[in-house]
């Protein structure tokens, strides 16, 4: 009972292994990338959902509580917050963004070095036979698929943050009225 | 006149002398004939005498060579009718063996069959080293004319004991090993089974046929060596070890796949080119991201301390563009924005550097990669018109080098994209904060003065 509990839990981590045995050396780095995509992507999730309100409301409140906010100083200091709201909203977001065009990348990596395995295998044996020639295949179409899976599950939030990030400026812009 | 008669006289004298010697010359040849023809006698007589005593001792001679051959002959004769009685026994003893042995001829060819088999097999294994004497029993089993009794086979039973036994069984034994110079010394050496077989973290593989190991001309990579160097200073009951199942050649093997230096070499002249590019880039952006960093913390630095600005930092630079009365600030704002704009113009170029050049060789790694393969499959291609396309390990050899191009361009290309990224997401925060909050920093500092 207890052992098949303790298989149960390490079963996900077993297959996670089997995946990586069968997608050669760039695998790892593979899910490296997609680790800092996440937790960026995380990181900017938290960031908006929580930490950004307090922020806009002190710096409201800052602008709010000016004497007055038509002259040349005050549109000025305006400018000044909302860039500084933007740099924070933008964030870590170039690098999510870098990632999204780097784990093909590292995927196309893995799939050129497995063509080289099987090519190796062919001149090894002097024929070729799928047998001969699966481990490299495996290796080139398995990084393959982790570099586009790494890819495709963060080109939706790099977009939505993205827009999220451009809305919020407008609307903070917005709410600082003068 | 008597002058003349006594020249006559001279000259006749010689005459003279000459008749008178001529006359006694006769006598004495007629003498010595007679004595030639006296002597020529004797001495035919000698030789005739000498010739029939020779007569004699020739016939002599010749009874004796007669009897020696009638004498040899018979013994002759003895020795070829013992010799035929010999190979009538023999026939008949073969008979006998053959009739006498009846069904174990067949066991003893089985046994034969059996031997000579496993000495095939243990000429290739590691295990002979470990046990050399078993070589001989097999050797004596397998001969042509063995006629194995009960001990004999028992040993050959043993042997097969053995094998199975010591194939489960990780072993330390002192045993012939013949390194890459040819000289054979007696080393201390690990097996696992009847696999993998090594010495001080040195691969062995058994000689054919014989009782020693050879050291592996080309050792597999540095990974499996050390694996085998801490199997053997390993005392727990299990480690990780590299196992040979064919006994040597996918060792073989491994170790003719090309290593990572001997792989760019292949790539020829595209590879180094794509590998300096990367290199220069690497550089670059290095460097670039220290002075990034060092001038992000400046400007913090300097954000925290905007009344006193310094010189050491692009914002500092900017802030201090602005000489002049705080009071009449506002009037001036057009002339102030200006004079800060431009103060901003000179910094960018200088956080922005490399970024260029970097995406150039993010997108130049790839397609240089492209033209090394294309060059490698034109290339191969080339040799199998010349040569005919009968061998596909040409074929796969030639793919293999043209496609280290593609990998090497590809390979700067990952490493170079994420770095550039990173500076330009520096860069971008720096700039944004010059540009759209220099002024608003000044403007709260002027506020501050005024109030």
């Amino acid at each position: 009972m207890l052992e098949q509990f303790w298989y149960g839990l390490l079963a996900p981590f077993e297959s996670i292994d089997t995946f990586v045995e069968s997608g050669g050396w760039v695998l790892p780095w593979i899910f490296i990338a997609g680790l800092v995509m996440w937790t960026l992507i995380v990181e900017r999730w938290w960031y908006l959902r929580y930490a950004y309100r307090k922020e806009r409301e002190t710096l409201t409140q800052t602008w709010k509580a000016r004497p007055e906010h038509k002259s040349w100083h005050a549109r000025q200091i305006r400018r000044m917050m909302i860039s500084r709201i933007n740099v924070r909203l933008v964030g870590s977001l170039p690098l999510i963004r870098v990632i999204v065009p780097l784990a093909p990348l590292l995927g196309l990596l893995g799939t050129v070095t497995g063509m080289l395995e099987v090519f190796d295998g062919m001149s090894a044996l002097g024929y070729a036979d799928a047998r001969t020639m699966s481990d490299g295949v495996s290796h080139a179409m398995v990084a393959t698929l982790a570099g586009l899976a790494v890819s495709l599950s963060g080109i939706f939030f790099v977009g939505r943050f993205q827009t999220l990030s451009m809305v919020e400026t407008e609307l903070f812009a917005d709410a600082l009225e003068y | 006149m008597s002058a003349r008669k006594l020249l006559c006289a001279l000259a006749l004298l010689p005459g003279i002398a000459l008749a008178q010697t001529q006359a006694k010359g006769m006598d004495d040849l007629l003498n010595r004939i007679r004595q030639d023809g006296a002597a020529s006698a004797k001495l035919n007589q000698e030789r005739e005498a000498r010739f029939l005593r020779d007569r004699s001792a020739q016939a002599e001679m010749l009874q004796k060579a007669e009897a020696e051959h009638a004498s040899v002959k018979a013994r002759s004769d003895a020795i070829r009718a013992r010799y035929e009685a010999n190979q009538k026994q023999i026939a008949e003893l073969k008979e006998q063996f053959k009739t006498r042995a009846g069904d174990y001829t067949q066991v003893a060819a089985t046994v034969r069959q059996a031997a000579a088999d496993f000495r095939s097999h243990a000429g290739d294994s590691p295990l002979s080293t470990q046990f050399p004497e078993r070589l001989a029993v097999l050797d004596a089993l397998s001969a042509d004319d063995a006629m194995p009794g009960q001990a004999d086979i028992e040993k050959l039973w043993f042997v097969l004991q053995q094998e199975m036994t010591e194939n489960g069984r990780v072993a330390r034994f002192q045993g012939e090993v013949v390194d890459t110079q040819g000289s054979s010394t007696k080393e201390e050496v690990i097996r696992v089974g009847a696999f993998t077989a090594f010495r001080d973290g040195d691969y062995l593989v058994p000689q054919p046929g014989g009782n020693q190991l050879l050291e592996l001309l080309h050792q597999p990579e540095r990974g499996f060596r050390s694996l085998a160097r801490k199997f053997a200073d390993r005392d727990e009951a299990t480690a990780p070890i590299l196992i040979d199942p064919t006994g040597g050649t996918l060792l073989a093997q491994e170790a003719l796949r090309p290593s990572l230096g001997e792989r760019i070499e292949q790539g020829g002249a595209v590879g180094y080119v794509i590998i300096a590019v990367g290199l220069v880039g690497a550089v670059l952006a290095i460097w670039q991201l220290a002075w990034l960093l060092r001038t992000d913390r400046a400007v913090r630095r300097q954000l925290d301390n905007v009344a006193q600005p310094s010189q050491d930092n692009p914002l500092g630079r900017v802030l201090a563009t602005f000489k002049g009365d705080p009071n009449t600030a506002a009037e001036d704002a057009e002339v102030i924005e200006l004079r800060l704009s431009e103060a901003v113009l000179r910094e960018v170029p200088k956080l922005e550097r490399f970024q260029a050049f970097l995406r150039l060789a993010v997108a130049a790694g790839p397609l240089l990669g492209l033209i090394g393969t294309v060059v490698g499959m034109i290339i191969t291609f080339q040799v199998i018109t010349e040569q005919g396309a009968g061998d596909p390990r040409m074929m796969a050899e030639g793919i293999s080098q043209a496609m280290i191009a593609t990998v090497l361009g590809l390979g700067i290309a990952v490493p170079l994209l994420f770095i550039n990224s990173l500076l330009a997401a520096r860069s971008r925060v720096i700039t944004q904060i010059l540009d759209e909050q220099a002024t608003g920093l000044l403007a709260e500092r002027l506020e501050k003065a005024r109030a």
